[in-house]
């Protein structure tokens, strides 16, 4: 038995949509919007993914936070540490340093507190940072101007400050070159020895940064440090260090294991993760809205299709009584549906990405066109053609040709 | 002349609730090649049924029915749907013409069905519609025909496959009587070109311009004779 070839199909369905192209337009519009919705949305969704990533990623890089308090699990926010009484010592912090440049590549204390600052006669209120020498490199975060304490400011006490740029806003007037200049904090004269590139975060912009030894004679008047910051040798031994610095401090702290510590470590890896996994669900989240509408789309092609089926019911049994089989109507229809359904389908595409585009352009979101979703679309649009022409296109084809023929 | 259509007892029953209506009962006929007949009788006599099974849309309840040697009596749909391309030409009272397709095109049809390549249908289409004398509306879509020429049409569609026999259902219907006769002039070329051609109608005026009728009555033969012996 012949079958009449695809290209009678493809020529039938493409006039048959030529002569209805307003329904055809609309039609095709449902599964335009749906893929374009799925196509902008996953964008957006992988865009807020990647934001995130690099977020954490400006952190530092192979970041270990050790942090005072009760263990509460990796942690998304950094813990407003002002109010949780500092458990590390000095011992921790030598311990971790004395683990040497195989495992640790540098170690910074950190403790903060609200001060007020002031310069002449101006007065600002900054979050005063009590660190170490390394801050900046464990941290990724640079002076701009001038540089960061050393050690022996550190070892020696000294009344230095490296100052956010807010603050160096916030306290100076514009053009003013502070290094050199002393600041109040808290009435304690401490000279700027430099100043921090902007990081775009007010935790970080509007600080002030002076040697932990000074944090603790001057601002805290404790010995111990709420937070230490850890920049492990490198991304595979994180998990190891991670536990060698438990073991460590629950020794130092004479403590029997991890679920009575006065302290838990931050792991950026398990951040990083644990931050994919909530943009991968916020992504999937978007994707299976954008899903519906296509599905509604499908629904609207099935519609039309069952419309078109009834309306050219006389026109299947001509057909068919010149030799069409149900097949070849079936063929017909399908084939109707998919084209009506891809080029839907395309257009979508085009304005998933121009959407996108836009979004990013103007609307200052991170949107990221991924090649998988364009093609998933895609082949969704073919699909949902495929698979909601189909049952029109069986009824077609399951007419019969005498009543078909008499049908008014 | 061998015979092109043999029925033998064919019987069409449909069940109407717990009543059998017999719309064609213990028909049998012989048509052969090269014939010109007219199926004749009232609405409701059951011609329409009978032409229904001739032209492979139906299949009897009972009996047997031969089409140039084929038993369709027990065929599929698809098989059904086979035997009509190559068998069958239609003639529609309404010409059932597809209105978005040319003349042309709808010439096409049967041999697109067939799986005749796009060029080879081309020209056979073309030689159809030079046969009823429409050359010059190729590309004319059914609106802009009359009704003569549309039903010219369709003559040339049911001709394009080279059917056995062109099956033509009240051809003249919905014609004014002098396009009608213009028709039936063609059939009679046709026919002395040698297509076999089975009219059904209710006129008995055009039934007598074949050369045999058969009448029909309450679903079985009344009368089968050669036309110059058909009068009321």
């Amino acid at each position: 038995m012949k079958t009449i070839a695809f290209r009678e199909s493809l020529k039938m369905g493409l006039r048959s949509i030529a002569s209805n192209k307003i329904r055809s337009a609309l039609t095709a519009l449902g599964v335009m919007i749906g893929v374009a919705a799925v196509i902008a949305l996953v964008a957006l969704g992988n865009g807020a993914q990647r934001s995130v990533e690099e977020s954490l990623e400006s952190l530092g890089s192979n970041l270990l936070i050790v942090y005072s308090g009760e263990p509460r699990g990796a942690s998304l926010v950094r813990r407003n540490t002002t109010n949780i009484a500092p458990t590390l010592t000095a011992a921790d912090l030598g311990m971790i340093r004395s683990l040497g440049p195989d495992l640790v590549t540098a170690a910074a204390p950190e403790s903060t507190a609200t001060a007020q600052l002031k310069f002449e006669n101006t007065n600002t209120v900054a979050t005063v940072v009590g660190t170490g020498s390394d801050y900046p490199q464990i941290r990724n975060f640079y002076p701009i101007h001038g540089q960061f304490f050393t050690q022996i400011d550190e070892d020696t006490r000294k009344t230095v400050a490296v100052i956010g740029v807010q603050v160096y806003r916030d306290l100076f007037p514009e053009g003013m070159d502070p290094v050199g200049q002393k600041i109040r904090i808290n009435g304690i004269n401490h000279s700027i020895v430099g100043i921090m590139e902007e990081k775009g975060s007010s935790a970080s912009d509007g600080s002030v940064f002076i040697p932990s030894t000074t944090y603790q004679r001057y601002i805290s008047g404790e010995k111990d440090f709420a937070v230490i910051n850890v920049q492990a040798a490198g991304t595979e031994i994180m998990r190891d260090l991670q536990r060698i610095i438990e073991n460590e401090i629950l020794r130092l702290h004479r403590l029997p294991n991890m679920d009575t510590a006065d302290f838990y470590i931050a792991n950026q890896l398990d951040l990083l993760s644990t931050m994919q996994g909530v943009t991968e669900t916020f992504t999937v989240l978007l994707a299976s809205i954008a899903a519906i509408s296509l599905i509604v789309g499908g629904i609207g092609i099935m519609n039309i299709m069952l419309v078109s089926v009834t309306e050219r019911t006389r026109e299947i049994g001509v057909r068919m009584a010149l030799g069409a089989t149900g097949g070849d109507i079936l063929r017909q229809f399908i084939t109707e549906a998919v084209i009506i359904s891809l080029i839907g389908g395309l257009v979508g595409i085009g304005l998933g990405i121009a959407s996108s585009w836009m979004a990013s352009r103007f609307g200052g979101m991170a949107a990221m066109v991924s090649m998988d979703s364009v093609v998933t679309a895609f082949a969704f649009a073919f699909a949902i053609g495929l698979f909601f022409g189909a049952y029109p296109a069986y009824r077609a084809s399951k007419l019969d040709p005498i009543e078909a023929l008499r049908y008014e | 002349m061998s015979a092109i259509i043999e029925m033998k007892g064919v019987s069409r029953y449909y069940q109407m609730g717990p009543t059998t209506v017999k719309a064609i009962d213990e028909v049998s006929v012989d048509i052969s090649e090269g014939d010109f007949l007219s199926i004749i009788g009232p609405s409701g006599s059951g011609k329409s049924t009978l032409m229904n099974i001739i032209g492979c849309l139906d299949i009897p309840t009972a009996g047997t029915y031969r089409l140039a040697g084929t038993d369709i009596s027990d065929m599929n749909r698809n098989q059904l749907a086979h035997e009509r391309n190559r068998s069958i030409g239609f003639v529609f009272q309404t010409f059932n013409l597809l209105g978005r397709e040319t003349a042309l095109e709808n010439v096409e049809l049967p041999l697109i069905y067939a799986g005749v390549p796009p060029k080879e249908r081309r020209e056979r289409a073309r030689e159809m519609l030079a046969r009823v004398k429409l050359e010059d509306r190729e590309d004319h879509i059914p609106n802009q025909l009359s009704g003569g020429q549309r039903q010219r049409v369709a003559i040339a569609r049911a001709l394009a496959g080279e059917p056995r026999i062109i099956l033509a259902d009240e051809p003249t219907g919905a014609l004014d009587s002098k396009t009608g006769v213009e028709i039936m002039e063609l059939f009679h070329e046709l026919n002395q070109e040698g297509v076999t051609l089975i009219v059904v109608t209710h006129d008995n005026d055009l039934a007598r311009q074949a050369k045999r009728v058969v009448q029909i009555k309450d679903g079985r033969i009344l009368r089968d004779v050669p036309a110059e012996e058909f009068n009321l």
